[in-house]
């Protein structure tokens, strides 16, 4: 197989573009991808700070290196989980590639907000992936808009993002499926978010991370054993190896034609969040997850 | 005989013999955008040979949280 571009022996073969590269060309492709949709979307304006949630995984790694190198003003921030035998490789990883490139990096740790993810784990019922989730949204929301961030870029792939469809379309979830896409516009106390990767699968990150040298952490997370993504990724992976380009077929197609009808009957309810009574952060009850999950911990410790 | 170390599990296994990239995928019942293929630090795409002697890490790349 050889590369498109030079015709050099091939390095990376990409059956949904019916093409291949080499380790010198494959970057360059990549990093295509990335600009395109960061102009498409309109993703971040000339002189933007841009704020990038790092897990210490591939794709957000190799988000902060693009952004860096297409000359963006980049700023990382880890939430320090407090995962026994995952947490304290996934900060390294972090702070190793942000030292490595000489820009800054702000830690969170959630063991000082009396949220150690074990510790959560231990007193909520609910499945933790979801209340990990909405504890590391709260805090990179919290920390843009606290520190002026106009935008929040994150490291979704076209992987995350189809799976996310797929699951919010079995559900018909109307009020998931109205807002889900590349870019959220700020608006009631939430930070504009950005996925500038959402047009490269993890296939494709990978191995962008791979030849770019990206020191990540590879081992997953020990508690997501029974999150239900994996399982839609699986499904979907059979699909696009039969049919290649239908994941980015099924999510470009959602967002010019299902999304405008969702978004167009979520309009129609009106209902704005709210300041949470006890933090200020938006929920659409009296009081945000955060702190009722901060609460049910403090509960369970008396 | 041609040895293999899947990552990030980080089990080991080897075969007698294999004659494509693509069949070390099928025998481990992968797709062929599943896993990066290593060998020697190079990314082998499926259709490249591999030979006795190889040592080859499987990445799987799919995450998970």
């Amino acid at each position: 197989m050889k590369c498109r571009k030079c015709k050099a022996v091939a390095a990376v073969a990409l059956p949904s573009h019916n093409t291949a590269f080499c380790p010198d060309c494959y970057p360059v492709f990549v990093r295509s991808q990335v600009e395109r949709a960061i102009h498409r979307h309109k993703m971040i304006a000339p002189g933007d700070r841009v704020l990038v949630a790092v897990s210490g995984g591939k794709d957000s790694l190799a988000l902060t290196l693009l952004l860096h190198e297409l000359g963006h003003d980049v700023h990382g921030l880890h939430v320090d989980l407090d995962i026994p035998n995952s947490s304290t490789d996934a900060r390294a990883a972090c702070e190793g590639f942000f030292a490595k490139l000489g820009l800054p990096l702000t830690v969170i740790e959630l063991r000082r907000e009396g949220l150690a993810i074990p510790l959560v784990k231990s007193r909520i019922k609910r499945p933790i992936c979801s209340v990990c989730g909405k504890l590391k949204r709260y805090y990179f929301n919290k920390f843009a808009l606290e520190n002026d961030y106009p935008v929040l870029a994150t490291g979704h792939n076209l992987d995350d993002e189809v799976s996310r469809l797929f699951a919010n379309t079995i559900r018909w979830d109307h009020a998931y499926l109205s807002d889900q896409g590349p870019l959220l516009p700020a608006e009631s106390g939430f930070a504009r978010k950005i996925k500038p990767m959402y047009r490269l699968t993890e296939f494709e990150i990978a191995n962008f991370s791979f030849l770019r040298g990206i020191d990540h952490v590879i081992a997953g997370c020990p508690y997501s054993g029974k999150a239900s993504f994996p399982i839609y990724k699986g499904l979907w992976s059979g699909l696009e190896e039969r049919m290649p380009g239908a994941k980015v077929q099924f999510y470009e197609n959602f967002l010019r034609e299902g999304r405008p009808v969702f978004a167009a009957w979520s309009d129609q309810q009106g209902q704005l969040p709210t300041p949470c009574t006890e933090c200020g952060y938006p929920t659409s009850a009296e009081r945000c997850g955060v702190c009722r999950i901060k609460a049910m911990v403090a509960d369970d410790e008396k | 005989m041609i040895y293999i170390r899947l990552e990030p599990e980080g089990r080991t296994m080897h075969f007698p013999r294999l004659g494509t990239v693509l069949q070390l995928l099928r025998k481990l019942g992968l797709g062929n955008n599943a896993a990066l293929i290593i060998r020697d630090g190079e990314l082998l795409t499926p259709d490249r040979r591999l030979h006795a002697g190889d040592e080859v890490v499987v990445r799987t790349v799919t995450s998970r949280g």
